[in-house]
């Protein structure tokens, strides 16, 4: 059994503590020059990790934070929560009401910004395998989860790039936000299909059997789930300390989920982030609560898990500068067009059907996430993860500026 | 029929009022606050009975219309058998109402809230403004407290123009204008990367901006001896005003007409009006600008 020893402990907490202090100093210096929070924070883990820090003292590297043993595995489980919260919180601002407030252009838009980067990813990988690396049983897997890759967005990103620009309340920004909700739903779902068939041990699950489950839990959930929470959160609003008692049930219910979806075979993340949707629905969920929430997980739980990604690999070594140039072309291209091709068949201007394309492009954290998943679980090599997170970075600091140029 | 003409009519003055008999116990008092505002607003009233016409109902209407004092010969009646609320859609698109008075309960079971109720699923539909009454009495009531939705959209602008034309018709001295204020993603994009004066400055700009807008629209209006508030609430659109009214004890609350055509989906992942037609919080005027 593994267990904790006084110098573990140690280890562990100055680890944490350690990186949480630079991971906010890299993020505060990244905002001066416009550098998302999180580019700051994988930039930390590069440093730290065995890109640089490694290479220049690999003994002090693995003394601080150790490859193997009982930090290692303690650390493992806290980026493990730190990932199930960060789809909890996700899934919290995915408001459904959304796509269908926003009427024909937004479904056009969501539909394509999903549909067209799935397909051409996932031909991409079924046409010309030559450029991947995979295991030969698992070339469906590799193209679904390839196509899921091109098509995902991210609403952090986003929602800050439109805030910044001031379009949170423009058509062009409310089309780009009910998209961005839309692509994360069903990039998310699809997502955990893929991993549910791969199953836990690596074999391949039936079909009917994951997709049975992922639509019969997210029924649940979205429709029996989100009344039982909307009814019963006014009473724990009024009869629990507050916030504290909100917050307790929120992350309680959050763990429950995940714990279910990973119980039936599928992953952690789907319970979470089915559950992030009904919680976060509430008509009652009060807008200090929705934030204590946010900040919590994302500045305590969301820098450990991105600091921890440059602890994965070397990122020079594993940089294929062929392979990140094949991806970060083929992400850019095929979710711009499938986006401002909805914009326009829904009726913006060629104009804003581009800015809402390249608004659409950020990937940010939710691609890093996905990568760093299919790392973990073997479907992806260190080269495609290097290239994934590589292509998340660039595409979410070019959103803004060129999502200003089209609008100006 | 000329709809075009239908289209181009303005929201209000209401000039033509029709009203829905049922002969249910609350038919009196629906009527009678019908007969009360085509008075006041000067307006035709139109009394439409969806059903057979018998020797019977036109007994228990003429004595309902002689509680109120209501001269047939002033009042039309129109008897039409049909399917009811594909019915008074046509009569009141035939008739070119300016609006429609239904009675109403304040919330249905959940079977019928999803099936869709007849006042309910006219107002998701209608084509002129409908009027939902609550708890109407015999005795007509004037309405004093209105809250009227300020939410950004171009229908706003003719919706609180009824709202300010109701006030003055009725000698209401107290109009509050709300906008409620909800983002989606915006207290994400703020949680990570704002420090709090920052936050505080973001939200505050927010609320200036919606607040500016209202407040260029009431420039524009008739205000003269109305109390008119202008209010910024936080929540989601359509369940925050309603909580709003509710606990204001409003007598009406005046909103815009559907955007999209509401169906079976907006019922199940509930949004703006279809929280307020879950639980009316009080007399609710849908106000159809026909823009």
């Amino acid at each position: 059994m593994i267990k904790l020893v006084h110098g573990d402990i140690i280890v562990l907490l100055a680890g944490i503590g350690g990186i949480l202090i630079l991971a906010r100093t890299f993020a505060e210096l990244g905002k001066k020059i416009k550098m998302p929070v999180v580019m700051g924070e994988i930039l930390l883990g590069i440093i730290l990790g065995p890109t640089i820090l490694g290479s220049i003292t690999p003994e002090f590297c693995t003394w601080a934070f150790p490859k193997a043993g009982a930090a290692k595995v303690a650390m493992d489980g806290i980026t493990s929560l730190a990932v199930v919260m960060l789809l909890f919180v996700a899934g919290m601002e995915v408001q459904l009401q959304i796509m269908l407030k926003q009427g024909k252009t937004a479904v056009y838009t969501s539909f394509t910004s999903m549909v067209i980067p799935f397909i051409l990813g996932f031909s991409a990988v079924w046409l010309l395998p030559g450029f991947f690396t995979f295991a030969s049983d698992r070339k469906l897997v590799y193209a679904l989860f390839f196509g899921i890759a091109m098509a995902v967005s991210a609403l952090p990103v986003i929602s800050r790039i439109l805030m910044d620009l001031n379009l949170f309340k423009t058509k062009v920004g409310m089309i780009v936000i009910a998209a961005a909700i839309f692509d994360d739903l069903i990039g998310w779902i699809l997502f955990s299909f893929v991993l549910g068939l791969m199953g836990q041990e690596g074999e391949i699950k039936s079909i009917g059997f994951t997709i049975g489950m992922i639509v019969g839990f997210g029924l649940f959930m979205l429709v029996i789930g989100r009344s039982v929470i909307n009814g019963a959160l006014p009473w724990i609003q009024r009869k629990l300390s507050w916030p504290g008692g909100v917050l307790s049930i929120a992350l309680g219910l959050c763990f429950l989920g995940a714990a279910f979806t990973e119980y039936i075979g599928l992953h952690a993340i789907l319970g979470a982030f089915i559950v992030g949707i009904a919680f976060g629905d509430s008509v009652h969920l009060q807008e200090r609560e929705r934030e204590i929430i946010y900040q919590f997980v994302t500045n305590v739980f969301a820098p450990l898990f991105f600091v921890s990604i440059g602890f994965k690999v070397n990122f020079i070594e594993n940089f294929d500068g062929a392979l990140v140039a094949l991806v970060f072309f083929l992400a850019v291209g095929c979710k711009v067009f499938g986006a401002a091709l909805g914009g326009y068949m829904g009726g913006l201007t060629k104009r804003e059907s581009l800015a809402v394309g390249f608004g659409l492009n950020a990937r940010g954290a939710m691609e890093i996430i996905l990568g760093t998943l299919a790392l973990n679980v073997g479907l992806i090599d260190s080269k495609m993860f290097v290239a994934l997170v590589v292509m998340a970075l660039i595409t979410s600091m070019m959103s803004g500026p060129l999502m200003k140029r089209f609008i100006d | 029929m000329d709809l075009s003409k239908l289209k181009k009519r303005p929201a209000y003055p209401f000039e033509t009022i029709a009203v829905a008999v049922s002969f249910s116990p609350r038919c009196l008092p629906v009527l009678a606050q019908a007969k009360y505002l085509a008075d006041v607003l000067k307006a035709t009233l139109i009394l439409i009975h969806i059903g057979e016409k018998n020797s019977e109902k036109e007994r228990q209407l003429d004595d309902l219309m002689n509680k109120l004092g209501m001269d047939d010969n002033h009042y039309r009646v129109i008897w039409m058998e049909g399917e009811p609320v594909e019915t008074i859609l046509k009569l009141c698109k035939l008739n070119m109402v300016d609006l429609l008075v239904l009675g109403a309960l304040e919330k249905e079971n959940v079977l019928k809230f999803y099936l869709g109720s007849i006042a309910r699923n006219i107002s998701r539909r209608a084509k002129c403004s409908v009027l939902l009454l609550t708890n109407p009495t015999e005795q007509p009531i004037r309405y004093k407290k209105i809250v009227v939705n300020g939410v950004e959209n171009p229908k706003t602008v003719h919706t609180i123009n009824t709202g300010f034309y109701l006030a003055k018709h009725l000698k209401s001295k107290d109009v509050t204008i709300i906008n409620e204020v909800n983002v989606p993603g915006l207290t994400m994009a703020i949680a990570d990367e704002s420090t709090a004066p920052e936050a505080k400055e973001i939200k505050k700009h927010f609320n200036e901006e919606v607040e500016e807008n209202i407040h260029s629209i009431i420039k524009k209006c008739d205000t003269e001896g109305i109390n008119v508030t202008n209010k910024s609430i936080k929540g989601k659109p359509g369940y925050a005003i309603s909580k709003y009214a509710k606990d204001r004890k409003a007598d009406i609350l005046v909103i815009n007409s559907p955007d999209t055509h509401l169906n079976l989906l907006d019922r199940i992942f509930t949004h703006d009006i279809e929280y307020i037609l879950a639980h009316l919080p009080c007399n609710l005027l849908i106000v159809h600008s026909r823009v």
